[in-house]
């Protein structure tokens, strides 16, 4: 009798078991059978960051588009998460149709993920030119591989700036109306503030990535990237990027910058501390709301009178369907999201910067311009915009963190930048091979 | 004698069907990926028989990562295990009053999470705008870079460890110490035993057995804690100063995207744990009095 029991007792539980995975298996072919498509569409924007947008825009575009229904799904950790819980989808075979890509992941995506042509389902969806006619050339290649492959489609974009305390330049002499233009300018206002307030006086983001040190070599006319003997190759093994590294080093050096977290540096920002930061525009409404003095931005400084170079932040979408009706209907709600008036609610939503052509004179997001003078700012910048650099091959985001390393050694003096970049290019070429 | 019947064996086995799968299987999956390079995704696996092991043993970063695990173990043995043991003997036997009190005072910290331990002393560590910082710069001293000097992040981030952990191995250690019997002590006394006597002599054994429980939560839970705030303040830096075994199998699985890598190096650690464990039962176990 005992043994029975405990029998049927396995029974019920491995009944369950089997039960549980059935259920959702069901539930997902159910609706195979109406006339409306349904894709799915993820994102990065949480309750704080633009999700609100999100979930207007999805209900929106629903509502006026009977036949096709759009699910969001909101992925945490930004785009590093997103694409981690993307390698997982795909792994298990459930693809998402429209995904928000960071640009650092160009190269990865574009290796790993499987998709049909961005290019050729716009043709077949019957507008072949929209990319062409909707993006400048500069920001439509954001979104292309070296060899000129369309990824995606840009959508988001960030782009690094200067933003200054006015009180504190005040207080030390100097005027908020002329900001510094140029590293040499920053670091003698530095040094003007340390003296008279006896703090550092600048800070540049240290993210686990390596986006404002791109900024600094390129604008110096440095690059990160070469290719030679038809091998890529670490390209920041100059004098100029060398340079450009060693100016931040030595403000940290001789105690005019500040190194530490990016949230300290932040913290010490908002507080009032800190005069300088140089950081993503994606951070002005947080800055804006969480200072109790007027936030300033201006662009990102020049080495002399060389040519600013700002790598694009943010994303681009990726259209991942591989079903004809669902890659039409992407498309549908791909080019919903570009309009200039929903691009607007977006950026309004994130702090991003629109890529669409004409923004800043016509239309809904001039308004947000003329009404914000640290967006005029980051928009006078796109001109400047370049590609963010991703390390290719099955090593490339392993070598990104060679660099990342390296400029922890550099900020921190135990090696001058010249030495530690030539180290951290050995490594990354042996890494590239 | 222990012998199971049949209906044991039946009982038996739902346990070991789930432990086989949520625990063996996976095991067993790591170490076969182990001999791999993959990136989870691609359709290109690619089998490198042992050289994502000779790879890792032939790089620097694999020691300086042993190096800062030891280093991690240390502080945290000494923060989790050591100050904890020395107060619950004050608290236990010298103390004469407001013993409730820092009862609750110690023990409330573990109730946050440790995400939230780590926003707490991003602020308190602020090289700037920090409390630290502020009382430095009375005596006219910089605050140090905690969170980004080499083997000084280390200590750093025990500290937020600690600042959770303690009150719990506290609470743990402060009732063994109350469990060790008051006519053992008594007796001694009578004996004319200095109180040092009756520490080395009655409550280090009779607290041994809860003292080694601590230690080795200490250890093996503390290496685990160590990987949230890592990933929320330092994502390993500075220059690979804060990675450690446990953070280095997420970063290569997760952030380089280099699962053969990374379950090498799982299997490695645990192979360390495995040593570690070995050794808590050859040696240690054998100077640890159980009561029963």
């Amino acid at each position: 009798m005992r043994l029975k029991a405990i029998l049927s007792g396995l029974f019920c539980m491995l009944a369950l078991l089997v039960l549980a995975g059935c259920g959702n298996s069901t539930s997902n072919s159910g609706s195979a059978n109406d006339k409306v498509v349904e894709i799915e569409y993820w994102h990065v924007a949480s309750d704080s960051f633009g999700g609100q947008t999100v979930r207007e825009l999805v209900a929106d575009f629903n509502k006026t588009h009977p036949n096709i229904k759009v699910t969001e799904k909101f992925n945490p950790d930004m785009y590093k998460g997103l694409t981690q819980n993307l390698q997982a989808a795909l792994a298990s075979g459930q693809t998402p149709d429209v995904v928000q890509m960071g640009w650092n992941f160009l190269n990865y995506a574009h290796e790993n993920f499987e998709t049909e042509n961005i290019d050729k389902i716009f043709a077949d969806a019957g507008d072949p030119n929209f990319i062409k006619d909707t993006f400048e050339p500069n920001i439509a290649r954001l979104a292309q591989t070296d060899n000129g492959d369309q990824v995606g489609v840009p959508y988001s974009l960030s782009l690094p700036v200067l933003y200054y305390n006015p009180d504190i330049f005040k207080a030390a002499g100097l005027d908020p109306n002329k900001p510094p233009k140029t590293w040499e300018e920053v670091a003698e206002y530095a040094k003007q503030i340390k003296e008279k307030t006896g703090n550092p006086a600048f800070f540049m983001q240290e993210y686990a990535d390596t986006w404002t040190n791109q900024a600094l070599v390129e604008s110096n006319g440095g690059t990160m990237l070469t290719h030679k003997d038809g091998k890529w190759q670490a390209g920041f093994d100059t004098p100029e990027a060398a340079h450009a590294y060693q100016v931040i080093a030595d403000m940290v050096k001789n105690g005019t910058g500040l190194h530490a977290t990016n949230e300290e540096g932040f913290q010490s920002f908002t507080s009032g501390k800190l005069a300088m930061v140089a950081t993503t525009i994606g951070k002005r409404a947080n800055f804006e709301k969480s200072s109790n003095f007027k936030v300033m931005t201006t662009t990102f400084p020049a080495f002399g009178n060389k040519p600013v170079k700002v790598p694009a932040g943010g994303n681009f979408l990726m259209i991942l369907s591989k079903d004809k009706a669902k890659q039409k209907a992407a498309v549908e709600f791909v080019k919903y999201l570009e309009s200039a008036e929903n691009l607007t609610k977006w950026d309004t939503g994130t702090g991003y910067l629109p890529p669409r052509k004409n923004m800043a004179q016509e239309g809904p997001y001039k308004k947000l311009i003329d009404e914000n003078e640290n967006i005029k700012k980051a928009m006078e910048m796109l001109p400047n915009v370049t590609p963010w650099v991703s390390f290719p091959g099955q090593n490339g985001l392993q070598a990104e963190q060679v660099l990342i390393d390296a400029r922890d050694v550099i900020l921190n003096g135990s090696k001058t930048a010249s030495e530690a970049l030539h180290e951290a290019a050995l490594k990354i070429n042996d890494l590239l091979k | 004698m222990n012998r199971l019947s049949k209906s044991g064996y039946l009982l038996f086995l739902p346990a070991a069907f789930f432990f086989s799968i949520f625990y063996y299987w996976p095991l067993l999956v790591n170490v076969v990926l182990s001999f791999f390079s993959w990136n989870m995704v691609s359709s290109k696996i690619k089998f490198v028989g042992i050289s994502n092991y000779t790879d890792i043993v032939q790089t620097a970063e694999f020691y300086s990562v042993i190096v800062n695990t030891v280093l991690f173990v240390l502080f945290l043995l000494i923060f989790n295990f050591v100050l904890p043991y020395i107060y619950s003997y004050i608290l236990a036997y010298v103390l004469k009053y407001g013993k409730n009190l820092y009862k609750v005072f110690f023990f409330m910290p573990s109730l946050f999470s440790l995400s939230v331990a780590s926003i707490l002393f991003l602020w308190i560590y602020n090289p700037l705008a920090g409390p630290i910082d502020a009382i430095l710069q009375i005596f006219g001293l910089d605050s140090p870079r905690w969170l980004k000097e080499p083997i000084l992040v280390i200590f750093s981030i025990s500290m937020i460890i600690a600042w959770k952990v303690f009150g719990y191995n506290f609470i743990l250690m402060l009732a063994a110490m109350m469990s060790v019997s008051k006519e053992m002590i008594e007796a001694a006394r009578l004996e004319g035993a200095s109180d040092w006597v009756i520490l080395r002599k009655i409550i280090i054994p009779q607290t041994s057995s809860s003292a080694i429980y601590v230690f080795v939560i200490t250890v093996v839970f503390g290496l685990q804690y160590v990987m949230i705030p890592v990933n929320i303040l330092t994502q390993g830096g500075p220059n690979q100063g804060s990675a450690n075994l446990v953070y280095v199998i997420y970063q290569y699985a997760f952030v380089f995207y280099q699962v053969g890598k990374s379950a090498a190096y799982a299997v490695l650690t645990m192979l360390l744990f495995v040593i570690f464990a070995w050794w808590r039962n050859k040696v240690l176990d054998k100077k640890v009095y159980y009561e029963n």
